[in-house]
């Protein structure tokens, strides 16, 4: 896929799957802002890596649950590549996925699912706002919102997570009948268990291998393995599907 | 590229960026000790280990000062305050937070070119095996009354007996697989002897970093533990060793046992470990459409730990005819979980002789699968694993390793014994997936045949604590047994001062 002189904005791209995709595009030529919001020296070195790839790469702070950080991360982006093609909504709030002491429902409170809201479904809302505008002088944006596969298989309740994410799916479709007419299309990317990453680093062996055994092609997503179907969205290729969700993870989900 | 995970020879050009001393030296200033510089690269990382090169006198010095601690310190220990001390340090390497720990998880990937998932799985799943209750199972195994090792105890046919350990062990350890050396540096220590190891030049860290984390819980046992380092085939320094020592493990192959062998004093006992040839069996019984995925993961998990280079790995998989799924579907089975596998645990970069090996083996099977409808051979275009199907050729061979393995079908699991039987002096360790009947009788021409080692797919490069290495007992080969006769004991009461 031909990404050169695109411009695309991964959100939490510092690190795991979101380095991942930035570097993806970035190998394809495209011109990839990386959002980070506390790791300055990590998204400096997923910049690096991306001009070193091919594309080109720019670090750029912002905390995406900020309105108007989200405005000046755009106001940005405009001044130092001159326009937007695509933007991917990566970034989410810290989450440990460990089946082990992941809390119980009765230990939640409201918060809790508040907070998650907050950090899945704010940023996507947050940035596809301050999105808009760019792309609608161009009738033309691709927004890649990224979920989770457990929206459709739960195999651990990580409930307030889960719940959040699966709101993330229904703002891309109501958001994608929205934008449509203004051929600006809208989908999700939603990733089985992706190791390593941050939030995967104590998922245990035993856990990985049961979800292994049930997934087709036997194994666990790598970081890497998210980046195709994302770029795929991002491009041309797709560009008659919108309010569509990706399944990526090894045929564990099937619809 | 520099070659992955390979000493780079004459040494080489990469810029380290770490550089680690290998070696544990009690007693020696040092100041004193000369070093060389080992280099190793691999997973983009590239480590100098300075390798102590002690001179013969050097080397004499050291066994004369572990000789000394023991006397002072180990020899009156019980082995279960050995076993405690052991304990504590295994643990230290256990946590992955600990500083050793993480330089290990840094490091070996490098040196051992193993991955460094592997690696850190592998460390986890090893060490576990030294944890105190384990090594308390150790023990056991070998004797029916540890206290053997602490005191005279009473025996059955009267009189009592007590075990003592050698005053030194020497141990000539090989291969690259992380922390092999613990096995028989542990069963050193529990029978109270002094040990002096000599590092494989594939791996030469782990055995040092242990005796440090024992340094740290108990100096004085760290004191009875050398470790040193030289060229493969350094007779001078080597000889050194060898006068000193009581006993001698040594590990390797048939060439190398027997020059060391050729060397031992004659007061001296030599332990030799040589190569082995471990394999899978996989009936009919395992084989329906359910569970035949399931135990070609189990059998992939077990040639993709080490790439095959652990005398436990397998090279053949014998699979019985009958079953739902037959074994060239199993072998198809077998390849695709290979593929997955090797994502998460990527093969390790291969030099170019072992390169040239590989796509040797691959070329000659692949014209055999031409000429031939009954054999088959899938694998990954770039070399990362091959899976040679035989319909007709039962002979069990080592592969080319490094996730190269023949499936050789089998009308049944008998059939394949006499070829097994011909390798007899290095069989090893077969990997069983079969019904529990079909487990025993199995066992018993498995065992006829030559191997020591029945275990389940997937634990075959994980043995258990306490398991008898080549069939052998690890602490009992070890000592010596001290008997009072019961004669003595009788004779003994004559002198009493309160004698009737």
């Amino acid at each position: 896929m031909d990404f050169r002189d695109r411009i695309i904005l991964v959100t939490g791209a510092s690190r795991g799957i979101g380095a991942a995709i930035a570097k993806a595009f970035a190998a394809e030529g495209g011109r990839v802002a990386v959002n980070y919001l506390r790791n300055a020296e990590a998204a400096e070195a997923v910049a690096a890596e991306c001009r070193a790839l091919g594309g080109d790469g720019w670090a750029v702070r912002a905390d995406v649950g900020d309105a108007d950080a989200v405005a000046a991360m755009f106001a940005g982006v405009e001044r130092e590549f001159g326009g937007i093609d695509a933007v991917v909504n990566n970034a989410f709030l810290a989450y440990a996925f460990d089946p082990a002491t992941r809390t119980p429902f009765w230990d939640l409170d409201w918060n809790d699912y508040e907070r998650q809201m907050e950090g899945s479904l704010r940023g996507c809302f947050n940035v596809s706002r301050a999105a808009i505008p760019a792309f609608a002088r161009r009738a033309k944006g691709s927004i890649v919102n990224i979920a989770t596969d457990l929206v459709e298989r739960p195999s651990i309740p990580y409930h307030e997570y889960t719940t959040a994410k699966a709101a993330v799916v229904a703002f891309s479709r109501n958001l994608a009948v929205e934008l449509g007419p203004r051929g600006i299309r809208v989908n999700c990317v939603a990733p089985g268990l992706v190791y390593p990453t941050e939030g995967s680093r104590d998922t245990s062996e035993a856990t990985m291998e049961r979800i292994v055994s049930d997934t087709p092609l036997r194994r666990i997503a790598a970081p890497e393995d998210i980046a195709g179907p994302v770029l795929f969205l991002a491009s041309d290729w797709s560009r008659f599907m919108t309010g569509q969700t990706l399944y990526v993870d090894g045929g564990l989900v099937m619809r | 590229m520099l070659g992955g995970g390979r000493r780079i020879p004459g040494g080489g050009k990469g810029v380290a960026d770490v550089a680690e001393l290998a070696g544990h030296l009690p007693g020696l200033p040092a100041e004193a000790v000369e070093r060389e510089t080992l280099r190793f690269s691999a997973w983009g990382r590239c480590v100098e280990v300075a390798a102590p090169l002690l001179t013969h006198d050097q080397v004499t010095a050291l066994t004369a000062h572990v000789r000394r601690s023991r006397e002072r310190f180990l020899a009156g220990l019980r082995t279960e305050e050995i076993a405690d001390i052991l304990d504590r340090a295994v643990r230290t390497l256990l946590d992955r937070s600990n500083p050793r720990r993480r330089r290990a998880e840094e490091l070996l990937p490098a040196v051992t070119g193993y991955d460094p998932e592997t690696v850190r799985l592998g460390l986890t799943s090893y060490l576990k095996t030294f944890r105190g209750a384990q090594l308390s199972a150790f023990v056991a195994e070998d004797f029916a009354n540890p206290r053997m090792l602490d005191g005279f105890q009473p025996l059955r046919k009267g009189g009592y007996g007590r075990a003592f350990g050698p005053a030194l062990t020497a141990h000539i350890w090989a291969g690259n697989v992380p922390g092999l050396p613990l096995w028989s540096l542990v069963s050193g220590l529990l029978v109270k002897s002094a040990n002096i190891g000599k590092l494989p030049s594939a791996e030469p860290l782990f055995a040092g970093w242990f005796a440090e984390a024992v340094a740290e819980i108990e100096p004085r046992l760290a004191d009875c533990i050398g470790i040193v380092w030289w060229k493969g085939g350094d007779e001078d320094r080597q000889q050194a060793l060898l006068d000193a020592a009581d006993l001698v493990l040594a590990y390797g192959g048939g060439a190398t046992l027997e020059r060391i062998r050729a060397r031992v004093p004659i007061t001296a006992r030599f332990l030799p470990f040589g190569h082995k040839l471990s394999f899978g069996t996989i009936s009919a019984a395992a084989l329906d459409a359910d569970k035949a995925a399931c135990v070609a993961r189990q059998a992939a998990l077990d040639i993709v730990r080490y790439d095959q280079h652990g005398c436990y790995s397998p090279h053949v998989f014998y699979v019985e005819r009958g079953g739902a799924v037959g074994p060239r579907a199993f072998a198809g089975y077998l390849g695709g979980e290979l593929a997955a596998l090797s994502r998460r645990f990527p093969r390790r970069a291969l030099d170019a002789d072992e390169a040239a090996d590989l796509a040797a083996s691959r070329q000659d099977a692949e014209l055999r699968s031409v000429v031939s409808d009954s054999v088959d051979i899938a694998g990954d275009p770039e070399g990362a694993w091959s899976v040679v199907f035989a319909e007709d050729d039962p002979a069990l061979a080592p592969g080319g390793s490094n996730r190269t393995v023949k499936v050789a079908a089998v009308d049944r699991l008998d059939a394949a014994i006499p070829e097994i039987a011909k390798h007899a002096p290095w069989l090893q360790t077969v990997g069983v997936a079969a019904s529990p009947e079909e487990l025993f009788r199995l066992s018993a021409l498995l065992g006829e045949a030559g191997a020591s080692r029945i275990c389940a797919l997937g634990e075959m490069t994980a043995p258990e604590a306490g398991w008898h290495h080549d069939g052998r007992f690890n602490l009992l080969d070890l000592v010596r047994i001290v008997e009072i006769e019961r004669g003595a004991e009788a004779a003994a009461e004559d002198f009493a001062e309160y004698r009737d």
